[in-house]
């Protein structure tokens, strides 16, 4: 049996943004280049006072900030923009001491009240109060963690020092199955992610093929469970299954009029592979296909079922976590060409009006409030902020 | 009389309507770039969606086959030819074969709901609903009233004598069309604009576009290379970066432009490479300072030396008051 491929870079998914860069711009997922391009869109999109040739330019083509443009049609004004004030800055990204916030390790020791992480000489410890829980792939007393356990531990908002809610061993894939065997599957989760293996937990068998009942090669699946390895042992479907194979996605809906700036689904989270640990960032499924990203080239589709408005890394979205109120700005750092293949649907609060618009990175997934085992959250999206 | 009328014109009808689906279904496979990409194990095609994967390319293909041979037979055996036992059973098979269909739409609206019908190809992806239903409903009706029709013989040409079966024709078109969600399909694919924000617009045309335009030519003597240093796009706007000098520092001359096929809005501005500021255009010279200088007229300090920073502010983060109007603009558009 095939082994799951390992390392993947993060800059490797959109390597070529369609023009001979240097190597500084390259590294398109880097925060220096989503600093950069949000910098150069607010210098050109700037409003100059008293200029009447721009008003004139402004009122015949929505200005370059999508704000405007989603206000002006929100505003049911059609073209006429709001332009941003000459001295308004691009809006800020969310105050992070104000958003629950994710701390990374393994376990080294744990106590009814204590839970340390890290290793010897470096240990980082955390008060557990009461209403703690952690999972395992089941809810468990924080206590019952073992030593060696690699957590994901969500501090509470105001205490950087008390475990609000831990996941130990959490792992996902998603992707297209290729091969079969019994209750162990090879998933391909794209190009840069390379193949994956699931292994389903028998006592879980039952619950992911109500969700997924074709575990065949060519459809869609994603579960959530416990990383052994490379291996994750399958314990949660995340989702239900699209009944369509990956390579007979059904034709997007014909999108009439201006695609709003809003945008509700539903958002999902990925593993950091390749990604720097605690990075803040969305994949679009929605990339220009002009970046001649590695994804659009691998998966042959470079269209989601959801048609959603082009854009690029750097791009910032505002990110509204409809189940929890939560809302934040994160930058796209990449392509999410396997979530933009489904079009399911998001039950956490009530049905999401469209399948999956954002896959967030763990951290962004956590720190707008979304439990990981439960896969995914409602969400409305704002575009060009 | 009017009852053997309305029978008569089911059979061109319905003739129609089967050879029809066929050409759509055949266009579907052209399109598809063959039989096993439009039909193939994977895909679900209407109704054949209700069989095991193995057998819904065989179905799809017999479904066409049979929709064809219907069709032929009921146009060759409407006359007299062969008797009135072969166009019998084909009257009677296209009745069955509606039933069947209608059995199935049924079914299909049951077990897969988000499915269309699959009738004409491509055109019928709209999810089966009661209209789609009620269409192959009475297109059944109307093949069981033609069973017990005799040999049909061409009316003389008169128009009175058409004017009838015509009537007919039409208003049974006009229910079969509002029986049809590919009428709704059609036309909103006809009349279908894509928004900007969706438009796949190749980065080669936008850069041919800014090559083309005033802002290129005002500003492109700033470029130090042809070869942009960023591009990017945001909704309906692609961004690109030139690496540029200003006052022999580096700088980023960043265009915005608006994609649109022909003559798209163009904005550009200037920034510090070092800062992030924007910078002040340089001064362009216009027709009239030239033709002062010329005469042998003195340009003011502001027009001789360009626009001149404010005091205590680093170069490059203001304009001066008295440069040209033209000169202090962060940034300028095209149009």
């Amino acid at each position: 049996m095939p082994g799951a491929q390992a390392s993947f870079a993060c800059c490797d998914r959109c390597a070529n943004l369609g023009t001979d860069r240097p190597a500084t711009v390259v590294g398109s997922g880097g925060a220096a280049t989503v600093a950069r391009r949000r910098l150069l869109k607010a210098a050109v999109s700037r409003r100059v006072t008293g200029s009447e040739a721009l008003r004139t330019t402004a009122a015949a083509h929505p200005g370059p900030s999508g704000r405007a443009s989603a206000a002006s049609a929100a505003a049911g004004s059609g073209t006429a923009p709001v332009p941003q004030d000459a001295d308004s800055e691009p809006a800020d990204f969310a105050d992070v001491a104000q958003q629950p916030r994710t701390v990374w390790g393994t376990v080294y020791d744990v106590s009814p009240h204590v839970l340390v992480i890290g290793d010897v000489g470096r240990e980082q410890r955390f008060i557990l109060t009461p209403d703690a829980v952690a999972w395992r792939g089941h809810l468990m007393e924080p206590a019952a963690l073992s030593h060696g356990d690699h957590v994901i531990i969500r501090l509470h908002p105001g205490h950087r020092d008390v475990a609000d809610r831990i996941w130990a061993n959490i792992g996902r894939v998603t992707g297209v199955i290729v091969e079969r065997w019994g209750g162990t599957l090879l998933v391909d989760e794209g190009a840069t992610r390379g193949q994956q293996v699931i292994t389903l937990h028998p006592s879980a068998l039952g619950r992911i093929q109500v969700r997924f009942p074709t575990l065949e090669p060519g459809y869609l699946v994603d579960i959530i469970g416990l990383r052994d390895g490379e291996e994750l042992v399958g314990m949660i479907p995340a989702t239900s299954q699209p009944a369509y194979p990956a390579d007979s996605m059904p034709a997007a809906p014909l999108v009439n009029g201006r695609a709003v700036g809003a945008i509700s689904g539903s958002a999902t989270w990925h593993e950091p592979r390749g990604e720097p640990a605690g990075i803040l960032g969305v994949d679009y499924p929605a990339l220009d296909p002009e970046t001649g990203c590695a994804e659009d080239a691998a998966t042959g589709t470079r269209e989601g079922f959801a048609r959603l408005p082009y854009l690029a890394i750097g791009s910032v979205l505002r990110v509204r976590n409809e189940c929890t109120g939560l809302d934040c700005l994160v930058p796209v750092t990449g392509c999410a060409s396997i979530a933009r293949l489904f079009n399911d649907r998001c039950v956490t609060c009530g049905t999401s009006p469209r399948g999956r618009i954002a896959d967030l990175t763990l951290a962004s997934f956590i720190s707008l409030g979304g439990e990981l085992e439960r896969g995914c959250f409602n969400v409305t999206v704002t575009i060009g902020e | 009389m009017i009852l053997t009328a309305i029978s008569e014109v089911q059979i061109p009808l319905l003739a129609a309507m089967l050879l029809g689906a066929c050409v759509a279904k055949l266009a579907q496979v052209l399109k598809a770039g063959g039989l096993s990409a439009a039909f193939g194990p994977t895909s679900a095609f209407g109704p054949t969606a209700l069989f095991p994967v193995s057998m819904r390319r065989p179905v799809a293909v017999s479904i066409s086959v049979i929709e064809f041979s219907l069709g032929l037979g009921l146009i060759l055996t409407a006359g007299n030819i062969g008797g009135h036992r072969p166009a019998e059973a084909f009257r009677a098979a296209t009745c069955l074969f509606f039933v069947v269909a209608t059995c199935a739409l049924v079914e299909l609206r049951a077990s897969r709901p988000d499915l269309g019908c699959g009738c004409f190809g491509d055109f019928s992806t709209a999810p089966v609903s009661f209209r789609t239903l009620a269409r192959s409903a009475l297109l059944a009706v109307a093949a069981a009233v033609t069973v017990q029709l005799g040999p049909i013989v061409m009316p003389p040409l008169h128009l009175s004598a058409y004017a009838e079966p015509l009537g007919i024709l039409a208003a049974e078109l006009l229910i079969i069309g509002a029986l049809s969600p590919e009428i709704g399909e059609g036309l909103i694919r006809l009349g279908y604009s894509e928004p900007c924000e969706l438009q796949t617009v190749p980065s080669g045309r936008t850069l041919t576009a800014l090559h083309r335009s005033r802002q290129w030519r005002r500003h492109a003597t700033l470029i130090t290379s042809s070869v942009p240093a960023d591009i990017w796009r945001e909704l309906c706007w692609r961004y690109v970066v030139f690496p540029a000098s200003y006052e022999n520092r580096p700088a980023d001359l960043v265009f915005a432009v608006f994609l649109k096929y022909r003559r798209p809005a163009i904005r550009a501005a200037l920034v510090d490479s070092a800062t992030g500021q924007s910078l002040p255009w340089p001064e362009i010279p216009t027709r009239r300072r030239l033709a002062r200088g010329s005469s042998g007229a003195l340009a003011t300090p502001a027009e001789a030396s360009g626009p001149v920073p404010l005091a205590g502010t680093p170069p490059g983060l203001a304009t001066s008051p008295t440069a040209p109007v033209l000169a202090d603009l962060p940034i300028s558009t095209d149009v």
